[in-house]
């Protein structure tokens, strides 16, 4: 009962967000990027319209009937995870965003041990022979693929 | 129909050492990632393309349909050893499998495993260029009203089929189906959501999008779930005399494996139910039609030939509506489609005109491919056994660094990492969220050729939907497509009275 509630206010959150990606699509995005110009055939746009208009009919839908489903079982619409859960599901995204920012800098190739090292260390892994092999021959492999075999360099 | 020298010749090709040493490193590639949990068939095709940048069209197919193989059949040893699937649709053979390794027979219960997963994927391969042939041989004679009718058709069957529910299957399809127009418009050369990024003028990078969504949106899931299930410990192959299959016992599981090919390949050729229908689907039969059914869930190895056999040999059977009409039945089909794409190919019926000899060569490679599975799981048993020990926490960053480094190597450069970045948190709500991944990527995939079939039908008929009554096909697609949408809105609300009236 509890999943399913919980089930239901997750289908009621994407529902809405879906929708409102899909309203910003057919009234902003689509109509001014969309492309434009005389066609015999079909508009640029139609396409693009019709997957837009299918997404915003099914999330209203989907949003709509978990609303009337939490509705009825009185249960609450919003209820917010624990910090530390948001937490824990957002700090790899950060992790990964920073090496992205830095590999504009760096080459992934020297940055490539610091990737996978730091991340089975902050993984609970302790021994230092595993995190120094882990990191290394990934290092390696990539050094050997492009420097050596594909001969593009250190990427 | 082909004639007897292509299909020689075709099989020459696939017998070459450059072949078989391609196809083996493939399958040999899959099984690890098979064996390792928390990698599947779909992460490891998606990193697995760029490697395939510097290989030949054929060896590059080749390789991803040896990897695809691998991978289904070594997820059974994980199943079994580990009770933790390495692939979701192996689930049903830990039912069996775990319970017969726990009771001293790892050995036995995985080389029912392995042969099972052998014969139902060599028959399956079989089946699909027994039908695929002449299937693709009336597709060809398809006009733009067909094709798009039974493009649109596939896109529903697949929403609705494909799992979880339809209304979030079709709002993943209506995402693909916008991602797929960006670009430019190829008849009035117009650009198209490209927001003035010059990267974005041939359409989104097919790479960046399926390493994204697919591989490090994975990655990321596996962390979340990896904070709460830190691993278990494997069964052991230990030295027990008792534990080794005999001739007898393989003898007795083959009818179920027969029985269990069929269900595999008659799901798989059907897009978007996917491999673990097919091995639940089977299994559940399996047990019914048992004169012990009470045995199964307790260490049966008909249970685990009928998952494994029906695994199996869904994969070959997905590829009947990819190369026969061009649609791809399921990710792993979608995410060939791209790597043909890649190599200038147009996949689908118009592969048997324009490149004969590579789609028997093809053939003839994954027939190899079923026999190099069966050597290499044989032999490898012991190492496979060894390889389910390999942490999470080791695998997770390794394969978070090789979705970025195949984006590098491909010299997609910052852009294509952001790309990649912004692709992996759209997969992980569309996971986290349960939105239909395959109708998402099959959806992306076929828009092209759909808007081509649209707007030359379009052009064709001048606008006059009554031409439709003399393509029978056409109308016969567009029918069976809304009576197929307004039968999932019905059950869709069924289901939803259902479990009203159970919450009230």
């Amino acid at each position: 009962m509890t999943t399913d509630i919980a089930e239901r206010r997750k289908n009621l959150w994407s529902g809405l967000g879906v929708t409102l990606l899909s309203c910003w699509l057919l009234i902003w995005i689509i109509p001014r990027y969309g492309g434009s110009g005389m066609a015999f055939g079909m508009h640029p746009q139609r396409l693009a319209t019709l997957g837009a208009w299918v997404m915003l009919l099914c999330a209203a839908a989907l949003a709509l009937a978990s609303l009337i489903q939490l509705k009825k079982s009185r249960a609450p619409l919003f209820k917010l995870p624990p910090l530390s859960n948001i937490w824990h599901q957002s700090w790899p995204f950060f992790y990964v965003l920073l090496f992205i920012g830095l590999a504009t800098f760096i080459p992934l190739t020297w940055l490539a041990p610091f990737i996978v090292g730091t991340l089975v260390a902050l993984l609970g892994e302790r021994r230092w022979y595993v995190i120094l092999l882990a990191a290394a021959i990934p290092t390696a492999a990539l050094y050997l693929l492009t420097v050596h075999l594909m001969r593009i360099g250190v990427v | 129909m082909p004639e007897l020298s292509a299909i020689t010749g075709a099989f020459s090709d696939a017998l070459t050492l450059h072949s078989i040493s391609v196809i083996l490193g493939g399958v040999l590639l899959g099984y690890l990632v098979g064996v390792i949990p928390g990698l599947n068939r779909s992460v490891a095709i998606a990193i697995a393309i760029p490697l395939t940048f510097y290989m030949s069209a054929y060896a590059a197919i080749a390789f991803l349909i040896g990897l695809s193989k691998g991978t289904a059949a070594g997820s059974a040893v994980s199943a079994i050893l580990l009770n933790t699937p390495g692939e979701p649709s192996s689930a049903a053979t830990c039912l069996d499998g775990y319970p017969m390794a726990k009771n001293g027979q790892p050995r036995k219960a995985l080389k029912v495993g392995l042969l099972a997963s052998v014969i139902g994927d060599l028959l399956s391969t079989l089946l699909l260029i027994a039908v695929v042939i002449p299937f693709a041989s009336v597709a060809l004679k398809f006009g733009p009203y067909e094709l798009a009718a039974i493009l649109i058709f596939a896109l529903v069957f697949i929403a609705g089929m494909a799992g979880g529910s339809f209304l979030k299957g079709m709002a993943a399809g209506g995402m693909g189906v916008i991602l797929g127009t960006v670009g430019l418009d190829p008849e009035t050369g117009a650009m198209r959501l490209t927001f003035g990024f010059a990267e974005l003028m041939e359409g989104v990078p097919i790479l960046p999008l399926v390493i994204g969504t697919l591989a490090l949106s994975e990655m990321f899931v596996q962390l979340d779930e990896y904070r709460r299930t830190k691993g278990g410990s494997s069964v052991r192959l230990g030295h027990n005399p008792d534990d080794d299959l005999s001739y007898g016992e393989f003898k007795k599981t083959l009818p179920t494996i027969f029985k269990s090919t069929g269900v595999g390949a008659f799901v798989g050729a059907l897009p978007g139910l996917g491999p673990s229908v097919g091995s639940f689907m089977a299994y559940g039969l399996a047990k019914r039609g048992a004169k012990d059914p009470h045995s199964f869930g307790k260490g049966n190895p008909n249970g685990i030939a009928a998952a494994e056999a029906a695994d199996n040999a869904v994969i070959p059977a997905s590829y009947i509506p990819l190369f026969g009409l061009g649609i791809p039945g399921s990710v792993s089909a979608a995410l060939l489609v791209g790597a043909f794409m890649i190599h200038g190919i147009q996949v689908g019926p118009l592969m048997l005109r324009d490149h004969p000899q590579m789609l028997f060569t093809i053939f003839a490679g994954m027939v190899v491919a079923s026999l190099l599975m069966l050597a290499v799981g044989w032999y490898g048993l012991r190492i496979f056994a060894k390889v389910t020990n390999v942490p999470q926490n080791i695998v997770i960053p390794v394969v978070i660094f090789l979705c970025l480094a195949g984006i590098q190597v491909q010299g997609y450069g910052t852009f294509g990492l952001l790309t990649v970045f912004g692709f992996a948190i759209f997969g992980y709500f569309l996971k986290k969220h349960d939105y239909s991944f395959v109708t998402f990527l099959v959806a992306f995939i076929v828009t092209p050729m759909l808007e081509m079939n649209l707007r030359q039908s379009v052009i064709l008929s001048g606008g006059e939907i009554s031409i439709l009554l003399q393509r029978p096909i056409a109308l016969f697609f567009v029918v069976a497509t809304v009576l197929m949408l307004l039968h999932l809105a019905w059950s869709s609300y069924r289901t939803y009275r259902q479990r009203r009236s159970v919450s009230l």
